[in-house]
């Protein structure tokens, strides 16, 4: 059987495109996904069922038993963490608010660690964006800043830029420039027309170059500004201001350097500077198939996008204090419930030491790096592969994954649903 | 079988007439009926105020839009916040607060259905969640067409009956309700950081202007027999000198439906400016006004503004950049591909501005200059003009002028020469009041027959009781018992169940979501167009396939299907 | 020599990501990508070991050539080896210094750890079935 239109559970760019071969409830080939995206089909190395750790061993549970371990260690818990979520469906994530709640504990999802700074700067400054078929059918000028596709969004060049063809323009492979900046020559910049080569920290000082080059004030620029020629950046600014239409897409190259949510505030006024003279518009890279969505759900449920404290009872915010890595580093937490993530892999090592210390809960279909660390895990169905549900794409478009084929794995929603009945139930009494 | 009688009850029901007649009100599962049995519950309203449920025909709640106005204001979130309580969940916001807080604020003062005012049909999966998420009120949203390009493509081939069809398959893709048109064409010019002027400007490379726009998709809508109008944002929003282009876009429309409107116009306000520029700043909601009332096609809503804070969003994505250069606070902007955009930016209106007081006037002048309630409804724009929980704050100077005078004391003291409202005596009634917020609501969605809007036999059990004696309280003068009172009902009743008692919500409940389809013959199918398809798959970045809003995203669903024709 | 140290995703990381028990994974993510020229000043073949310290540890890597980066900064894939010595500061943003660590690097005999000792180092117990 050849399902079409099925939809990558990779990245954020969320592609719909995909023909996934299924034979006796396994993917066989897959059609139109990159190597990310075939890779992720084509896995097999799930974990079989619930494990709990006893001491120095593994042993099996059943389900039942893993989903009221959890349910007691976030109800008896005094300050729980709940995180992950951007690999998950929105159902499930909005359970996962209801939770929370419930337990009044902290909720996260992966963007504090990705586009959080991102988020703050669009707190501060706001967000001139668009839809990737905008840029797609319009764009005659593309600029990639610390942000590499290739390796991390490998279709987004063929799908809405470099390779994909547009409406407004003839054609679209001559008629659209772009622009790579990055501290690295990454492959993306190999493909660029223009490469801005920064050094390392220096995000900041360009984009401030560039934003005062638009501004009129060219004569204020010195010779070069963080390794890049003068020459360069009024080249650049003057690529800007005669695009009849701009698009700027960032990546972690500006949030996670020094600066952070400064260096995207820059660059956001730098594109509203720029929509005086023409068309521009500025938008995050975002990493995993829904992370956009965990950020979406928490913002129509609890007013904010990441980092949500409800030991008040009230939803309370505040970036550094409420969001996870700060929130284990401080060994805060004195529980976990981790879902669709994998912070072992991905935090620093000292927020590791405390998950060591406390009751950890992880819902993922893999054994992963956090696995390490959890008193108890349970695999779900992979959405996208086996389970269905609602994700948002980078640019704020939600599909509707599809189920590709059939396991006896209970969904993300179905085991927090499952959960969160007890907990409601136990609370009652 | 649940049973519930009110008893004693001052109601007030324009759609069938009624004018404070005491009586009771009868309900089983749900639904109002003639009777029920001596085992039904009993709520004695000891002749309280008691109005069909209320209907906001423009808001914005749920959406793309409305959640990125949430998300760029952790200021807003703050600005209003209460625990999780009970069955309650915990709710943020002011002036764009979360599902939850919508919902139960909505609730608390008698509301039980919405119109969301803007999905952009590429979202509209995302419109439906937050529906989900509204739990005390029926809702449904009307679908912006203003720059979609396959109506653009038809109109500039004078095929109206195509129109009608694209207008059809999306709808119904999107689990759509009305044909929303804002700016039309603006919004495309707009992904070209263009606009139009007003309604004679072509669009950008479509070569069709807004007037060719509003008027096919006017006719089309009536093609396809839908129950709510088309819903407009005229051109031009918000600029002053700009209710010519208002009037003449309200001049394009014929009367094309008995039952109805043929043009719903919102949130007139922001376009009934005279002027050359903000120096001679005035109001010109007279020549609107009179308009208005030689034409029995057009409805309008007020679109009020109130001082304080407050988020505008809107999907006149240019109008709000303008916004930004005058007020240079934060900016979001978001194109949609083929169809549409949208802009947010916070803003203050302040008593001490000369212009904020003047558009604070030109709201309430258009309520009391128009002569038929019917004709202009009741809102803010929820949160553009201000959060909708200054419904009774608007309500009381509507029927009061002796507030109206009060309040006009505290305002910029230069906008007496520039607006009528100090000469206009008229204080409008309970029976008015109640055809504003919900009777003539229900009858330009065109929901009345659905069970909304009224308390007929049949109809949906969604009931307001206001703590309110209408024969002891003179609203000319004890304005402050009317505020109070439709602040908080005494009970809000929905679909036969007590929702909200006293300010305090008492139930997790679960909504209704309104959507139509329009039948259309084969030949008008477009899922079947080779032409619409292929264009499809060229230019969106999702697939056809992808692009319909699955029934799992309904909860409650209401479909209303209509007899196309075409 | 010190160093600053970049990490950042690559498509091999993002292909073993959801396989992180993975030999391959292991390998990827404790790649240590430098310019030839730093290599040569620290005497360092092609995939040799290096000892990379940050302000809270260490971990064993192993260098690898390559053009991407300039002198004076390593680009790391994102993982667990270079979250082994990232503080967890977050200067109130929520977000740790992953692309701004200064590193000390040398040459070293040791083996690069396999992700399952960095994690039990860490007090976590490997599955591994």
């Amino acid at each position: 059987m050849i399902v079409k239109d099925a939809v990558c559970p990779f990245c954020g760019c969320l592609c719909d495109d995909i023909e996934v071969e299924v034979e006796d409830d396994r993917v066989v080939a897959v059609t139109n996904a990159c190597e990310l995206g075939t890779t992720k089909f084509m896995g097999e190395k799930r974990l079989k069922g619930p494990i709990l750790r006893d001491g120095d061993e593994w042993k099996d549970i059943t389900c039942d038993e893993a989903i009221r371990y959890a349910a007691d260690m976030l109800l008896s818990a005094e300050r729980p963490l709940l995180y992950g979520w951007s690999g998950t469906h929105g159902e499930a994530q909005c359970v996962g608010v209801h939770m929370a709640e419930l337990v009044r504990g902290v909720i996260d999802n992966t963007s504090s660690v990705c586009h959080g700074p991102s988020i703050l700067a669009i707190q501060e400054v706001g967000h001139p964006g668009c839809t990737l078929g905008v840029v797609k059918n319009r764009a005659d000028l593309v600029i990639y800043w610390g942000s590499n596709p290739i390796d991390a969004h490998p279709r987004h060049l063929s799908r809405y830029t470099r390779y994909a063809e547009g409406f407004f323009l003839e054609n679209a492979f001559r008629d659209r420039k772009v622009i790579v900046v990055d501290v690295r020559k990454t492959e993306t910049a190999n493909i660029a027309d223009e490469f801005v080569r920064i050094k390392p920290g220096g995000d900041y000082a360009v984009l401030s170059a560039l934003r005062a080059i638009v501004q009129g004030k060219t004569e204020t620029i010195p010779r070069t500004v963080a390794g890049v020629t003068r020459e360069q950046l009024i080249r650049v600014a003057n690529l800007c201001k005669s695009a009849k239409f701009g698009a700027v897409y960032f990546g972690l190259g500006l949030t996670m350097t020094r600066g952070k949510y400064k260096n995207i505030r820059n660059a956001i006024e730098l594109v509203s500077e720029l929509s005086r003279h023409t068309k521009f518009t500025i938008s995050a890279m975002r990493g995993h198939y829904n992370v956009y969505g965990s950020n979406e759900v928490n913002t129509w449920m609890t007013g904010y996008p990441f980092g949500i404290d409800f030991s008040r009872g009230i939803a309370f915010y505040n970036p550094g204090e409420t969001t996870a890595v700060d929130v284990l580093a401080r060994k805060e937490c004195d529980a976990a419930l981790i879902v669709g993530s994998d912070p072992a892999a991905h935090f620093p090592r000292r927020c590791l030491e405390h998950l060591a210390d406390i009751p950890v809960v992880q819902l993922d279909p893999y054994p992963n790096a956090t696995t390490a660390f959890c008193n108890v895990q349970i695999p779900v169905a992979v959405t996208g592969i086996d389970a269905e549900g609602t994700a948002y794409r980078m640019d704020g478009v939600p599909i509707r994954t599809r189920k590709v084929l059939s396991t006896d794995y209970l969904s993300d929603r179905e085991v927090l649903s499952r959960m969160y009945a007890l907990m409601q139930e136990a609370q009652e009494r | 079988m649940t049973e519930l009688l009110v008893k004693n009850a001052c109601v007030i029901d324009p759609l069938r007439g009624i004018n404070a007649e005491t009586m009771d009100i009868a309900i089983r599962d749900g639904k109002i009926v003639e009777e029920v049995s001596d085992a039904a519950e009993v709520i004695d309203a000891r002749g309280m105020l008691t109005l069909p449920g209320g209907v906001d025909s423009h808001t914005h709640i749920c959406g793309t839009k409305v959640n990125f106005g949430r998300y760029m204001s952790p200021e807003d979130m703050r600005a209003g916040r209460t625990p999780r309580r009970g069955p309650l969940h915990s709710t943020s916001g002011y002036s764009v607060p979360t599902t939850y807080g919508n919902s139960y604020r909505y609730s608390v003062m008698g509301y039980t259905t919405l119109l969301e005012g803007a999905m952009a049909p590429l979202e509209a999966r995302h419109t439906h969640e937050e529906f989900i998420y509204t739990p005390l009120q029926d809702t449904m949203a009307n679908t912006l067409f203003d720059g979609n390009w396959g109506i653009m493509e038809a109109i500039r081939d004078g095929d109206t009956k195509r129109v009608a069809a694209i207008i059809a398959w999306t709808l119904r893709a999107v689990k759509g309700f009305g044909v929303k048109l804002t700016n039309p064409g603006g919004t495309e010019a707009w992904q070209w950081g263009k606009n139009v002027s007003c309604i004679r400007d072509p669009v950008p490379y479509f070569e069709v202007t807004p007037a060719e726009i509003i008027r096919s998709i006017v006719e089309a809508n009536e093609l396809l027999g839908l129950p709510h109008s088309v819903h407009l944002h005229c051109n031009n929003l918000g600029t002053p000198g700009n209710y010519t282009c208002t009037l003449g876009s309200l001049g394009l429309i014929p009367d094309l439906n008995k039952k109805r409107q043929t043009l719903y116009a919102t949130h007139v306000q922001f376009h009934a400016y005279g002027g050359s520029g903000w120096k001679d700043f005035c109001s010109k909601s007279e020549p609107i006004a009179r308009f208005v009332d030689m034409r029995p096609q057009i409805v309008m809503d007020m679109g009020q503004v109130m001082f304080g804070r407050t988020t505008t969003m809107t999907a006149d994505g240019p109008m709000e950049f303008n916004l930004y250069r005058l007020h240079h606070e934060k900016w979001s902007n978001h194109d949609v591909e083929l169809e549409t955009g949208s802009g947010i930016i916070p803003v203050i209106y302040r008593r001490k501005n000369l212009v904020n007081s003047i558009m604070w006037a030109i709201g309430l002048e258009l309520a009391l200059l128009t002569k038929s309630p019917w004709q202009c409804l009741l809102t803010t724009d929820n949160p553009n003009g201000a959060p909708f929980v200054k419904y009774p704050e608007i309500i009381a100077l509507l029927m009061s002028k002796k507030y109206r005078d009060a309040e006009f004391a505290t305002i910029h003291p230069d906008t007496a020469a520039r607006v009528p409202l100090p000469a206009i005596e008229r204080e409008l009634d309970w029976y008015e009041i109640a055809v504003m917020t919900r009777a003539g609501q229900a009858k330009a969605l065109g929901i009345q027959d659905l069970g909304k809007g009224h308390l007929g036999p049949g109809a949906d059990a969604d009931v307001a009781i206001y703590p309110l004696r209408i024969d002891e309280v003179d609203p000319a003068t004890d304005y402050q018992k009317v505020i109070d009172a439709f602040s908080r009902t005494e009970y809000t009743i929905k679909r036969g169940r007590v929702v909200a008692r006293r300010g305090e919500c008492l139930i997790d409940g679960s909504n209704a979501t309104f959507w139509v389809r329009p039948k259309v013959s084969e030949n008008y199918d477009m899922g079947k167009d080779p032409d619409f398809i292929e264009k499809f798959d060229r230019y969106y970045t999702v697939r056809m396939r992808n692009y319909p809003v699955q029934e799992e995203y309904l909860n409650r669903n209401r479909c209303i299907e209509t007899e196309a024709r075409i | 020599m010190t160093f600053l140290m970049i990490t950042g995703r690559t498509v091999n990381q993002g292909v073993t990501v959801e396989d992180k028990t993975s030999a391959a994974y292991a390998t990827e993510t404790s790649t240590c990508f430098m310019h030839e020229f730093d290599m040569l000043e620290l005497g360092l073949a092609d995939h040799d070991t290096v000892r990379v310290t940050g302000a809270c540890g260490e971990v064993v890597m192993r260098a690898s050539a390559s053009v991407e980066v300039e002198m004076g900064t390593v680009f790391v894939p994102y993982g667990p080896y270079a979250n082994h010595i990232v503080a967890a500061g977050t200067h109130s943003t929520g977000m740790p210094d992953f692309k701004s660590h200064e590193v000390e690097i040398e040459p070293t005999d040791e083996e690069p750890k396999r992700v399952h000792e960095l994690m039990e180092d860490l007090g976590g117990l490997a599955y591994d079935r």
